[in-house]
């Protein structure tokens, strides 16, 4: 079986160390600015990198389009999670919060506006930050990760208010509950507890592996994904994708894929997934299988949609995983391009 | 009738007085003139319209008298033939009316032409003055204009300006009082100072031509005096051979190669001036020395008398064969490759040695008409090595000096002209052919100051010293470098296919103490091979595995699990690391496609390779990056958690110290260690 072979361009010592960074590069975490025709992508090796959406979605796009405007060193360790504040773009790696200016940003050589660090327990091994929630009532933000901790900070302050405890190993991912307001979080100790914001309290538990219907134990019993949507809540990973009615805490809908799944989101009337695998999965609510679309990267990370209002002509599904590409999705059943690093 | 002959008497008397006899014909001229009775004279009395007048009233009285006649006739009687008789008479006169009118008529018709051929004339003769005069004139304009366009020749001399002449010229050449105010003295007397001037300046030529062939015939002389004393100085040198080995300054030896080196096509002389200069300024361990027949040098550049000759003796033996038969097609052709692919006579040969005494054997070869360098390489060591066989390529002389600078791979002929020419004998590419000629790097024409454009063939050897210098330093430490990283992964190949991952001390620190994985297997597999494995798509399509690069397959046990690592070796080893992709099987195939943890094992030995380099020359970084695989296989059997629906306890119990066991989103296991310390944590 002959293989198209690349013509091998000659390479120096300094081209193939590049290229061997790009093959092993993992993007952890996406974000879409306030304006919605950028989007910011975080790597295994601390940095990001921001595209132009717009650009690169615009009729008169070239390849230079799907490069990153602008990238920059900006942790020490692999950025895990981003999230977006009306200006400011809060990235979270190992141990520290990093705020930036969205339109600082697309200048070469800015710098983070603040770097917060919570009050950690242990001194011997920073622990990473997995997941950042922003709680708009509050204006704060809550993060979580290696220590088993949620802690919350005061955005306007930069104060650590709360720290919930409970979880017994570290917290993969967060989810806020609007109405309550709530947050949920799932761990490696494979239980989803719900904390009450306003007494600071744990109200509720959820051990999906002590459930015979989803729990796969080959794969572990790790929650790495949550969404919620107020009455209902999907999670996955190690057990099955699973959909929960909250105030019965009760499995509904148990949808049928083998591989974990690593980011899951509600979305219209469905609920898209993916994980380990190369697809974007699309699941009605009964449990059925709408789609399945395939991406250009062996693993998918996490998900993110552009839903911003100021610019409608770059709603778009990003995707990205185990590799230096970003997947966008301009309609939700096929791959439209790849943004690269 | 009686009027009638009146009438006609009337001109009938004056004509007879008109033509009286001869004798008295003067007299009767005058006469004539008074008596003369001219018609014409009446004629111009008479007035033509009343002519008519009479003309039409005389046609009207015929008419009726014939009417009367007829009238009368018909009516009959007696006296009728009276009254026809007397309207008879009636009707003559009238007809002599009639012909009076008619002579009238004639003569004034005659005289009316008489008039206008008369006026004609006069017309005519004005118009023939006319035509004259003015081909006159014409003649006397072409004569004007002839004589204004008339140049002389004197107009032609580009004469000294006006104000020079006056400056220059003696005064009683240019005498001023005369010449200013009559332009025709002036211009005479420019013309007599420029005839001066020539004469002067041609008596000046004469004597520079005796200057020169005076001063030729000395040249001459002085060129006999200096032919004379070569040979003087030869036999002086010669005498002083034996001072110069008593005191130990083998000029003669040196001088001797510059004798052989001034037959050296230019891009081997620049490499030899080069090579020499380095050797002699920066580094001792270089030896340079010229091989080869000089004089089949010296033949391949005949003077042209004697290829005259040649020709003759040719044409006579070509007489000769053509009853032979010609060679065949496929001989001419061959032939004319072998023509086109013919070396120089004579090579340069650098020999490099090492540290350890291993020495690498660099000859450089000419292709004349391909107007290209070629090197053959041959590494001989101080002890005789006991090759491997997985070490079977590395130091090959055809692969040991490939891709020294990247890309550089010397399977293709760098001067773009040389296509041109082998397309006409039928030679695809030159790769087949470096076997036996050598290989034509890159660098390798740049050593000898051949400098390709990649543009445009070259015509013309242009040898450039200053490239060939700029070149030679880096090159040879380059050559250095690849010799010892070669012999040194000769030797650490012969300890792999043992199974012992040779680990020198001052790289321990960078492993735990204990390792229980073991290497089982190290060969090498072919290109082809690789590229049909299904777990090294990426490095391919990524453009990193090459035919220039050599592959290996290395397996590593641990209990039941199997790790297989496909190991791509670049050329530029140590400089540029070998790339490991990695298959497991254990409880099913994981590759970095379906595991995370094996993408970040890869990770820990591809891109961190720079903790591996180990101290410099850094040609242990092979032999760590095995050893560390085996070490993260080791944390990957023993961190893998343990599936409580199965029964039995963990096949690799954790011996390793880690603080976390999984961390982040892609829950990674901990891979790097931590030196003195000895625990295992994340990156």
């Amino acid at each position: 079986m002959e293989r198209a072979v690349p013509l091998a361009v000659p390479l120096g010592q300094a081209e193939v160390f590049q290229a061997l960074q790009r093959l092993h590069m993992t993007i952890f975490s996406q974000s879409v600015s306030p304006c919605g025709k950028f989007l910011a992508a975080g790597n295994n090796y601390g940095q990001i990198a921001i595209f132009s959406l717009s650009a690169a979605l615009s009729s008169e796009a070239k390849e230079e389009s799907k490069k990153p405007v602008v990238t920059f060193q900006a942790h020490d360790g692999p950025v895990y999670s981003m999230v977006s504040t009306d200006r400011h773009l809060l990235s979270a790696g190992d141990g520290e919060v990093k705020a930036w200016l969205w339109v600082e940003m697309l200048k070469k050589g800015c710098k983070e506006l603040w770097c917060r660090q919570p009050p950690y327990r242990t001194s011997l091994e920073v622990p990473e930050i997995n997941a950042l929630l922003l709680v708009p009532k509050e204006n704060s933000l809550i993060l979580a990760g290696g220590d088993c901790q949620l802690h919350t900070m005061d955005l306007e302050t930069g104060t650590f208010t709360r720290v919930l405890r409970g979880h017994t190993d570290y917290i993969h991912c967060l989810a806020l509950r609007e109405r309550s307001p709530e947050v949920l979080s799932g761990g490696e100790d494979g239980a989803v507890r719900l904390w009450d914001l306003r007494t600071a309290k744990e109200v509720q538990t959820i051990e999906v592996y002590k459930h015979e219907e989803c729990s796969r134990p080959h794969n572990g019993r790790w929650i790495g994904c949550l969404a919620t949507d107020s009455d209902w809540m999907v999670c996955g990973g190690g057990p099955a994708l699973t959909l929960w009615h909250l105030r019965s805490s009760t499995p509904t809908t148990i949808f049928p894929m083998r591989a974990p799944q690593k980011h899951v989101t509600f979305y219209q009337d469905l609920i898209l997934s993916a994980g380990q695998g190369r697809c974007v999965n699309q699941w009605q609510l009964s449990g059925e299988l709408k789609a399945q679309v395939p991406g250009s990267s062996p693993g998918l990370l996490s998900l993110s949609l552009n839903q911003q209002p100021a610019a409608p002509e770059c709603k778009v599904l990003t995707a990205a995983g185990n590799s230096c590409r970003v997947d966008v999705f301009t309609n939700l059943g096929y791959r439209a391009f790849s943004l690269s690093f | 009738m009686s009027s009638e002959s009146s009438k006609k008497r009337k001109p009938k008397v004056i004509r007879s007085d008109g033509a009286p006899p001869e004798g008295k014909r003067n007299r009767s001229d005058t006469e004539q003139e008074g008596k003369y009775y001219s018609e014409e004279a009446e004629m111009d009395l008479r007035d033509p319209g009343r002519d008519y007048e009479l003309y039409k009233y005389t046609c009207q009285e015929l008419q009726r008298l014939m009417a009367e006649i007829q009238d009368l006739k018909s009516r009959g009687g007696k006296d009728v033939a009276i009254e026809i008789e007397e309207r008879r008479i009636q009707s003559c006169v009238h007809f002599m009316t009639l012909k009076k009118l008619n002579r009238l008529a004639h003569i004034r018709l005659k005289k009316g032409r008489d008039q206008t051929h008369e006026a004609k004339q006069k017309v005519d003769a004005y118009h023939l003055q006319l035509q004259n005069l003015l081909y006159e004139v014409m003649h006397l304009q072409k004569e004007i204009t002839k004589c204004l366009e008339f140049k002389s020749k004197h107009e032609e001399i580009d004469l000294v300006s006006l104000e020079e002449f006056y400056e220059e010229a003696p005064p009683d050449i240019s005498k001023a009082e005369v010449t200013m105010g009559d332009p025709h003295q002036q211009t005479l007397a420019r013309l007599d100072w420029e005839l001066e001037q020539r004469k002067r300046l041609a008596e000046k030529y004469c004597e520079c031509l005796s200057n020169k062939e005076k001063i030729l015939k000395e040249i001459e002389v002085k060129k006999e005096y200096l032919s004379s004393l070569q040979p003087r100085l030869n036999s002086i040198m010669q005498a002083s051979l034996p001072v110069q080995e008593y005191l130990f300054m083998p000029f003669d030896q040196a001088h001797k190669q510059y004798e052989t080196a001034r037959h050296l096509p230019p891009p081997l002389y620049v490499l030899f001036v080069q090579a020499t200069a380095y050797g002699q300024a920066c580094d001792k361990t270089l030896s340079v020395a010229i091989e080869g027949s000089v004089d089949e040098a010296k033949a391949l550049f005949k003077p042209p008398e004697d290829s005259q000759d040649d020709e003759s003796d040719s044409d006579a033996e070509e007489e000769q064969t053509t009853k032979r038969r010609r060679p065949t097609l496929g001989v001419q052709l061959d032939d004319k490759r072998k023509e086109m692919l013919k070396r120089h006579p004579l090579s340069v040969m650098l020999d490099l040695k090492c540290k350890d005494d291993s020495v690498l054997h660099l000859t450089f070869f000419y292709l004349m008409n391909l107007n290209i360098m070629t090197v053959k390489a041959k590494v001989t060591t101080a002890t005789e090595l006991i090759t491997p066989i997985s070490a079977g390529d590395l130091l090959s002389p055809d692969s040991v000096l490939s891709c020294l600078y990247p890309g550089d791979h010397g399977k293709k002929t760098p001067n773009p002209a040389n296509q041109y020419q082998f397309d006409k004998v039928g030679i695809l590419t030159l790769s087949d052919y470096v076997l036996e000629l050598g290989h034509p790097y890159l660098w390798v024409q740049k050593l000898g100051g051949l400098h390709f454009p990649k543009e445009q063939p070259q015509q013309t050897v242009i040898a450039d010293h200053s490239l060939s210098a700029s070149h030679m330093e880096t090159t040879m430490k380059l050559l250095k470098t690849r010799v010892q990283s070669r012999l040194a992964l000769h030797k650490q190949f012969a300890s792999l296919e043992h199974g012992i991952v040779p680990v020198t001390s001052d790289c321990q620190y960078l492993f735990p103490a204990k390792v229980v994985s073991r290497l089982v297997k190290w060969v090498t597999v072919a290109h082809e091979d690789y590229m049909e494995l299904h777990f090294t798509k990426d490095i391919v399509d990524a453009g990193l595995a090459g035919d220039t690069n050599l592959y290996y397959m290395a397996l590593v046990e641990r209990g039941t699990a199997k790790l297989q690592a496909a190991v791509v070796l670049n050329p530029g080893y140590s400089s540029i690391p070998p790339i490991f992709q990695l298959c497991l099987n254990w409880k099913g195939e994981k590759t970095n496609s379906n595991d995370d943890n094996i993408r970040a094992m890869e990770s820990e030995v591809n891109v961190c390779y720079k903790e591996l380099c180990g101290p410099w020359p850094s040609h242990q970084l092979l032999t760590n990056q095995l050893q560390r695989l085996c070490v993260l296989l080791d944390v990957y059997l023993e961190t893998e958690s343990h599936d409580d629906s199965v029964e039995g306890p963990k096949e690799f119990p954790q011996e390793k110290m880690c603080l976390r066991l999984f961390r982040g989103p892609s829950r990674m296991k901990p891979f790097k260690y931590n030196h003195p310390q000895g625990f295992f944590s994340h990156r």
